[in-house]
């Protein structure tokens, strides 16, 4: 039977291109790393394509997700901060650019970027800081946070490790706290071995970990190997 | 001299061949005639003070308002037509709100101040093709004072001027108004720096006492202070009446 | 006398069926399978067959099992690599062995790759792709090595390389670049390994090692762990707990047997 019903065009604009993201932040540090694995399904596309960038000497942006929107979002805080720095003739804290990129992700509250964003750095005291978003803009200052594909994975351990949850004796960070007690040599090697252990279990994670460390004196950016299958 | 004033005068779009805007230069002449107004800046924070003309004995003195609140940190003293400066300080506002919306921090004045400038200039055509949105130059002046928090310790404190013409430019202490070249000279001779804010308000009052015609007193003036603690804050009649009775 | 235990009979219990599809349809959500999201390969030789499988079993996007056995037992002289939902591979496999072991013995004779290949196209066209085993299927009888793909449909290929599971696209370019007629044994098992290496470091849903089967006339070779090309990196620090770290919520202690003086043990010899 030969029928001419209405058809409805599908139109899926997002895709989720996979990679896990974490940050630490420390009392005067903040660690922000992300695997450089770009995928699509089962497809690798790139097994380098950087999801965290530099936005100035005191702040570090990393996205997951739809790669194309993470990359609008780094565009178009990095147009406003140079802006911003004409305008006001100083360079962007932290904070103001935590508050500006929730402003941004809510102004496309009703078509959202598929971006899944942590803002890291220090704050205006030097201290470390890290701001959580989800893809519309709510925002929280957190001690420390994961995202992306492995992120179910590797948050209880920041939370068991970095905030002390569920360990008897040892002082525990509240989520609401702004930083956690972590030496910087700690909190690398936490940051390596969560994301060693995540490449093992999630499929969407690998390649290579490129972690950047904010501290008084700049941005250091280092990349280290991780498995390829 | 008369003939060229009388023909390039009119225009708010037009040079003169000596290359002057007339209607900017009477908007500034206009200012002369408003009542008398002065900042001081001091490490500690900036102290704005105004006379405030009250012509009849019938008129509520309260109902002159010549200092205004723009932001928490942020205040201004005008003189000239004060009714321009509503749709200034009006502009000042909202800059400051939206700024701290975008950034979740305080504007600093000197942005507030060049936000207020932008907006000065709206008499001719935008730059970048906005409309004109006024006939006419402000015929106000203002001075702006702020308390910036993310500059070097004992840099925070902020005074500028702004005119009809658009240009502002930052003061440690300024008067304006019909009583401010004698109220500017005598702000020359006395101030110092490390002056402190007790010092400023003295000051401020005793230079606003000598150019006043009426006697000074604490219904004919208008004070207030931006500091770090307490932002902005208009001085209370009976605080008022305290200074002046010391004075 | 011992209650007598009565074992279903044979086949598929469809009982839940009727009432899972209606859960489905207030909004329930099925049990996720444990798929194979794999990379199997078989290849002909001079001398028999090689094939080849990773080792990474994958839940969605969480890896379940990064060392299963992917290649299966199904006669002394043929081996089967399965892809797909792991339990119909496993399953499939393991009934068809039991079928070839039957036909064994009451026939007498080794069994032939064709018979195997047979009973698997029509046990899986029966259920009309609904169990989903893609196979690679392998053994050398009594009319020499053979090697075949079996689909989830019920559809076979005879041919001298093949790939399968979602890695085969990566599998088979190695295949098609490196494969010639009548390779020696240790070519063969070379280039079986880089396919699925290709696979392995290619396709998301395969990964950890690589299996190897050689299979040739009268004997057979399964090298487990053939190749190791990605072992886990030393972690940056131990992650031991003092005990007493996890906080006791609630302690009840009960006795669930009672100890009964009773005689003493004999223990004269």
């Amino acid at each position: 039977m030969a029928t001419s019903s209405a058809k409805e065009a599908s139109f899926s604009p997002y895709e989720d291109n996979g990679g896990t993201n974490l940050a630490i932040a420390g009392q005067d540090y903040c660690v922000i790393a992300s695997d450089t694995r770009q995928s699509r399904g089962y497809n690798i596309n790139t097994r380098f394509a950087p999801k965290t960038f530099k936005l100035s000497d005191k702040t570090v942006l990393s996205t997951a997700g739809c790669q194309p929107d993470g990359n609008m979002v780094v565009t178009r805080i990095k147009q406003h901060m140079e802006s911003y720095k004409h305008a006001h003739n100083k360079e962007m804290s932290t904070p103001a650019v935590g508050q500006l990129l929730s402003t941004m992700l809510y102004m496309k509250r009703f078509f959202p970027y598929y971006s899944f964003n942590i803002l890291g750095g220090l704050d205006k005291e030097g201290k470390g800081c890290i701001y959580s978003y989800d893809a519309i803009g709510s925002a929280e200052r957190v001690p420390c946070l994961a995202s992306g594909s492995a992120a179910a994975l590797v948050q209880p351990f920041l939370d068991n490790q970095v905030r002390n949850c569920n360990q008897v004796g040892k002082p525990r960070i509240m989520a609401a706290s702004p930083v956690s007690h972590l030496s910087l040599d700690q909190a690398i090697k936490i940051t390596k071995d969560a994301f060693t252990s995540a490449t093992e279990r999630d499929i969407y994670t690998g390649d290579n970990l490129q972690i950047f460390i904010v501290t008084r004196d700049g941005v250091e950016e280092q990349v280290h190997p991780l498995k390829r299958d | 001299m008369f003939l060229t004033r009388s023909e390039y005068d009119r225009g708010v779009n037009t040079f003169s061949p000596e290359g002057r805007l007339f209607q900017v230069e009477y908007a500034i002449e206009a200012i002369k005639l408003g009542s008398t107004a002065i900042g001081i800046r001091t490490s500690q924070g900036v102290l704005l003070a105004v006379e405030k003309r009250v012509t009849s004995s019938l008129l509520e003195a309260d109902s002159i308002e010549k200092i205004l609140e723009i932001d928490s940190h942020l205040g201004c003293a005008m003189s000239g037509l004060t009714a321009d400066s509503r749709t200034m300080v009006d502009h000042a506002r909202v800059e400051a709100q939206n700024h701290h919306f975008t950034y979740d921090e305080k504007i600093s004045t000197k942005s507030v101040t060049q936000a207020v400038c932008d907006l000065a200039l709206r008499f001719g055509e935008g730059a970048q093709g906005e409309k004109s949105i006024m006939s006419r130059p402000f015929g106000v002046a203002l001075l702006i004072a702020g308390f910036d928090d993310d500059v070097k310790e004992g840099d925070g404190a902020q005074l500028y001027h702004t005119d009809p013409s658009g240009t502002f430019v930052s003061y440690k202490a300024k008067a304006i108004g019909a009583g401010s070249e004698g109220a500017q000279t005598e702000l020359e001779q006395e101030y110092y720096d490390g002056m402190s804010l007790q010092e400023a308000e003295t000051l401020a009052l005793k230079v606003l006492k000598q150019v006043m015609e009426e006697k000074l007193s604490a219904t004919n003036i208008q004070v207030a202070s931006v500091t770090s603690e307490q932002g902005f804050q208009v001085y209370s009649k009976e605080k008022l009446q305290t200074i002046v009775d010391a004075l | 006398m011992a209650a007598r235990i009565d074992l279903p009979a044979g086949g598929f219990s469809f009982d839940l069926a009727k009432r899972n599809a209606a859960l489905e349809a207030q909004g329930a959500t099925a049990p996720k399978a444990t798929k194979t999201g794999t990379t199997i390969v078989g290849l002909v030789f001079k001398d028999g067959i090689v094939l080849g499988a990773d080792t990474r079993a994958t839940e969605g996007p969480i890896v379940a099992d990064k060392n299963c056995e992917k290649i299966h037992y199904i006669a002394p002289n043929i081996y089967c690599c399965g892809a797909g939902t792991a339990a119909d591979t496993e399953f499939t496999t393991h009934m068809i062995s039991s079928k070839m072991d039957l036909h064994r013995l009451t026939t007498g004779r080794d069994s032939r790759v064709v018979t195997a290949m047979t009973l698997l196209k029509q046990y899986l066209f029966r259920y009309q792709g609904h169990i989903s085993a893609a196979l690679v299927l392998g053994g050398f009888d009594v009319t020499g090595p053979h090697l075949y793909t079996i689909y989830p449909h019920g559809s076979t290929d005879k041919l001298p390389y093949v790939t399968m599971g979602s890695g085969s696209l990566a599998a088979m370019s190695v295949f098609e670049a490196g494969w010639s007629r009548d390779m020696e044994r240790q070519a063969a098992i070379d280039l079986v390994k880089d396919a699925i290496e290709a696979g392995i470091f290619n396709d998301l849903g395969s990964g950890s090692n690589v299996d190897v089967c050689v299979i040739e006339k009268n004997h057979v070779d399964y090298l487990r762990n053939y190749a190791r090309p990605n072992e886990r990196a030393q972690k940056e620090q131990q992650y031991r707990f003092a005990p007493g770290t996890t906080a006791v919520l609630k302690a009840s202690v009960r006795n669930l047997v009672d100890v009964v003086e009773g005689d003493a043990m004999d223990i004269t010899s």
